[in-house]
């Protein structure tokens, strides 16, 4: 029976001693994890993508190797609509090793053509950017950061205006672009009479950079009474997406 | 006269202890206290939202292990010894558990305004590593225990006279 106290006793300091050893390491290994951001995130596009790109470094100067490194953005509208999802997942960080890390969230421009985004296409508004990262350290310990953030959007067909039908062959067309990205394309122009019929219409080819203002008198075709317009519809057609029609009812002052 | 005779023989029997007793404790309150209490403060100036509330966990474990080692070392000698040994195995499991938040450790930040960030971290398996050496702790002790109860009922056996 005394042995085997003894035993136990040697045994519970010596594992003490281990977990204390290991509790400590742990702690200081922890603050010697140091991301840098050597080089800012940068937006691009890609074909009908928005790119965001997040290069950090992140160097683990500590004891453990971090593993089944994960981050996860998510952006969603208003209304909770998720707009992206996207991952980075590095399997392991070794100890003492700087590792590059990109993280890219794409935003996919065709879908602001959807019904439940449509608006976005005209109104600024904040997206809510839900970013997690979860990583395995030790082995041991699996840690999980969420952080929420609000990214302010804008409008690519913001305060889009139509002007008076008048008699004249000419209507004309404004908008602003307040997104990050090239507005180019097409635009369709269909004049709707009062009973519903297409009486006149038109096309021109537009061109707006970012934070830049687009202002063209479009050249229309209009057979009767330009008292007879009821609205005006538009259809978009650029290389991110085509939508339309966008109706414009036409008041009469 | 017997009084005194008695309560000298129990002061002479009882100083050693409260002697060793108060180094035990001395020892423990700079080990389990002003080290990581000091430690606490440390990491605190850090991040001090981060680790600001485990001041209260480190002055309540110490409070713990400093009264069961000297209320042990006391009673030491007797049943009692072995049995706070167990309660104090006991109540540092429910400690562990409690104070760990059952494994998981949620907290809640707004580094700035608008901005906010939880920390979500799984230490089950470090919470294991703890409740599986106290189990062996409370294993020690128990043995201990009956050990004591053996040989206290092995002394009041009559001892066999040499025949003759």
């Amino acid at each position: 029976m005394k042995q085997a106290v003894r035993a136990l006793g040697w045994a519970t300091s010596i594992l003490w001693i281990i977990l204390l050893f290991f509790t400590i390491t742990v702690v200081y290994s922890a603050f010697q994890i140091r991301p840098s951001f050597t080089t800012k995130p940068s937006v691009s596009t890609s074909h009908d993508t928005l790119i965001v790109s997040l290069p950090f470094i992140l160097y683990n100067g500590g004891f453990y190797d971090i593993s089944k490194f994960n981050i996860t953005t998510v952006v969603r509208d208003d209304g909770g609509l998720t707009m992206a999802r996207s991952s980075t997942f590095v399997p392991i960080i070794p100890k003492g090793v700087n590792a590059s890390i990109t993280h890219n969230t794409s935003l996919g421009i065709g879908q602001l053509a959807t019904d439940d985004l449509s608006y976005l296409l005209f109104n600024d508004s904040e997206l809510n950017v839900a970013a997690i990262l979860k990583l395995t350290y030790a082995n041991a310990f699996p840690f999980e950061i969420a952080l929420n953030s609000i990214m302010p959007w804008g409008a690519p067909l913001s305060n889009l205006t139509i002007g008076g039908v008048s008699g004249s062959s000419l209507v004309p067309l404004s908008f602003e672009n307040h997104s990050y990205f090239e507005m180019s394309g097409t635009v369709q122009l269909e004049i709707v009479d009062n009973a519903g019929h297409v009486v006149g219409g038109g096309t021109t080819g537009f061109y707006a950079p970012p934070g830049s203002r687009f202002e063209r008198d479009v050249a229309v075709t209009l057979s009767g009474s330009p008292l007879n317009v009821a609205e005006v519809r538009l259809y978009f057609q650029t290389s991110f997406f085509s939508y339309g029609p966008v109706v414009i009812p036409v008041v009469w002052g | 006269m017997y009084g005194d005779e008695s309560s000298k023989s129990f002061l002479r029997k009882m100083l050693p202890r409260i002697v060793k007793a108060v180094i035990k404790g001395l020892l423990y309150f700079v080990l389990l206290y002003v080290v990581p209490m000091f430690l606490v403060s440390q990491v605190s100036a850090f991040a001090p939202r981060l680790f600001s509330d485990y001041g209260q966990v480190v002055t309540l474990f110490a409070a713990v292990v400093i009264f069961f080692a000297v209320a042990s070392e006391l009673t030491s000698g007797t049943i009692f010894q072995h049995a706070l040994n167990i309660g104090k195995a006991l109540i540092l499991i429910i400690f562990f558990v409690v104070a760990l938040g059952g494994g998981i450790v949620r907290l809640d930040l707004n580094i700035q305004e608008s901005l906010p960030v939880s920390i979500a971290a799984d230490l089950s398996v470090y919470l294991m590593m703890l409740i599986a050496i106290d189990l062996m702790g409370l294993a020690k002790s128990v043995l201990q225990a009956i050990n004591f109860l053996s040989e206290s009922a092995e002394k009041q056996l009559p001892q066999p006279q040499p025949a003759g």
